[in-house]
């Protein structure tokens, strides 16, 4: 064991002292950028906390040509970048982190993720529907038997074992590659032909010795009674394959609403989205959802924006205490 | 040579200065003679000579286990390396907040999350959690396994802490899975944070405040398995 002490990336919420905000807006595609610009142009010191530029709907888009104001072809990643900048002009301030949990009752809110603990007058939820959807059979049974979505946490339980990685994003690999530094082979599973993450990792995993690809396979099952045993995949064009193993690492994404974090703190849809009025309130006081999180008929960047800013203009109103939305143009 | 650099003592430093009243750390090794084998008890006596350095208002005791076997079982202690956060000073108090294995990687902020909380003397957990610990009537052991690499741990730590502070019925353990492998064995631990209330109870994952407690409370109603 490599031993390390750091308060850098702890929970340290009250240690760091400039951890608390007005606004904590969660999510930052184009309806989180948005309610943070119209955040911190009402002077509300507000922050984005948001897992990767390319983790989102619009920042993976290769090409938006309908975004108005931006004529021509535009990357998705570039249009949420510029998006960002301008928000980040007015003062709000942008962190990359996953946010694992929150605590939305009572008036300050608590925002937990894997690098520093926030807190937060209102919140804004904006994370957008790349989730995960139907769990594969065995996957909640043997959640904590085997089954992981953490392999920097449980790696140390599989020294010497033979493990599973699904997914084919950065995340995946990177987690693949820790992976490797413990079990004794690694089967990286890749719902696509192709891994999608960066260049310099997928050549790692192709190159590392304890690395079994198993590309353009689909995860139909994990095996096991008390423990993970095996998974079962579907190679395209082959018959399906047990594989043997003792653990279980998932990170695939889909098309869901990403509420996990909220741990049932709000109500849902029957499609698991978040549900809100017509100013974009949730059930709680304070805590707001607004883009592709919400049951929009139209899923589309500007109308994601444009519910990022209305969100941030009632939240205004209330944090303020006033009866009437503020005009953002009266400025 | 220092566990922790000039940066990490400096932030520590300013951390601790908010320390309202005195703590003491309380810690169990092993013997000069190394009668009891222990993997870190060696690093975690050296990294806590090293935060006890650095404020005033924090000492450290050093016991050995076989040695002062009386005194660790009055504080039920029973396995090592083992560090009990105590208030300190005119009246001291056992809280029954426990740290099994040395307290590295994301596990250090929790200890020192843990001594600035003991010398608030203050949880600071919900009222409706205030209420429902005002009805326990027995004791409960938590146990919450962890990894020091593991990002989610701390909190789930901090809330068993909390609750051990709050609470003179509760006892809170972090254990360091890896150094522990026969609890980790013993409890079916694949994946941390996991969080054992009472042998009977198994929670995966952090879970939110009044999760655990609803879970405690249910805890309550269950036979404490011998300890
Ligand atoms: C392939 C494709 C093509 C499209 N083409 C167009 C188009 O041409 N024109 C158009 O208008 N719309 C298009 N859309 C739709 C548009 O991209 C979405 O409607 C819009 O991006 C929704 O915005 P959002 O901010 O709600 O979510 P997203 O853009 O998905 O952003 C969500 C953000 O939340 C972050 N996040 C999620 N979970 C967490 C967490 N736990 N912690 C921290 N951060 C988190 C993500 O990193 C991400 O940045 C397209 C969508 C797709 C998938």
């Amino acid at each position: 064991m490599d031993l390390e002490f750091a308060l850098e990336a702890q929970d340290r919420q009250d240690v760091g002292g400039d951890r608390q905000y007005d606004v904590v807006v969660i999510g930052g595609g184009p309806a989180g950028a948005t309610a943070a610009l119209y955040a911190a142009r009402a002077n509300l010191k507000t922050l984005v906390i948001d897992k990767g530029l390319t983790a989102g709907a619009l920042g993976l888009t290769a090409k938006i040509a309908n975004y108005p104001g931006v004529p021509g072809e535009i990357s998705g990643a570039e249009l949420v970048a510029r998006m960002r900048r301008q928000a980040e002009s007015f003062g709000a301030t942008f962190v990359q982190a996953k946010v694992q949990a929150v605590d939305l009752e009572g008036e300050v809110k608590t925002i937990y993720t894997n690098e520093a603990t926030y807190t937060a007058r209102a919140v804004v939820i904006a994370t957008g529907a790349m989730g995960r959807g139907q769990r594969v059979p065995g996957e909640d049974r043997l959640l904590g038997r085997g089954v992981s979505y953490c392999a920097t946490c449980d790696a140390a339980f599989f020294q010497g074992q033979e493990v599973a990685v699904v997914g084919n994003d950065d995340e995946a690999v990177e987690e693949a590659l820790f992976l490797t530094k413990f079990a004794r082979r690694v089967h990286f599973v890749s719902p696509t032909p192709d891994v999608k993450a960066s260049q310099h990792l997928r050549e790692a995993l192709a190159q590392h010795p304890a690395v079994v690809l198993h590309a353009g396979a689909a995860l139909r099952e994990v095996l096991g009674r008390d423990r993970v045993e095996a998974i079962r995949i579907a190679p395209r064009g082959q018959p399906e394959q047990v594989v043997p193993v003792s653990g279980a690492f998932i990170y695939l994404q889909g098309n869901k609403p990403i509420t996990d974090f909220l741990q049932g703190q709000l109500p849902t849809s029957e499609t698991g989205c978040l549900v809100v009025d017509r100013e974009f309130r949730t059930a709680l006081p304070g805590v707001f959802a607004v883009g592709d999180v919400l049951c929009n008929h139209v899923k589309q960047a500007v109308v994601a924006a444009a519910e990022g800013a209305i969100a941030a203009m009632v939240a205004e109103k209330e944090l303020r205490g006033r009866k009437q939305l503020a005009v953002d143009w009266a400025k | 040579m220092a566990l922790l650099n000039a940066t990490i003592q400096q932030q520590v430093r300013e951390a601790l200065a908010g320390m309202e009243r005195p703590v003491k750390l309380l810690m169990f090794t092993q013997g000069a003679n190394g009668v009891v084998e222990c993997a870190f008890c060696a690093e975690t006596r050296a990294l806590l000579e090293e935060v006890a350095a650095l404020s005033d208002k924090l000492a450290l005791e050093v016991r050995d286990f076989v040695a002062d076997a009386p005194l660790a079982e009055l504080h039920r202690i029973d396995k090592i390396p083992a560090v009990a956060v105590l208030g300190d000073g005119p009246q001291p108090k056992d809280y029954g907040i426990r740290l099994y294995g040395i307290p590295s990687g994301y596990e250090f902020g929790t200890l020192i999350e843990d001594i600035l909380m003991v010398s608030r003397g203050e949880a600071e957990l919900q009222p409706q959690t205030m209420d429902a610990l005002k009805r326990l009537d027995a004791p409960v052991h938590i146990q919450v396994f962890v990894t020091p690499t593991c990002p989610y741990c701390p909190r789930a730590v901090l809330l068993a802490h909390k609750l051990a502070l709050a609470s003179d019925w509760i006892t809170a353990d972090m254990v360091e899975a890896t150094e522990f492998p026969h609890l980790a064995n013993k409890y079916e631990v694949y994946g941390v944070p996991r969080t054992v209330i009472n042998e009977t109870i198994h929670i995966e994952g952090a879970v939110p405040e009044a999760t655990l407690v609803a879970q405690l409370m249910a805890a309550r109603d269950k036979p404490m398995a011998q300890r």
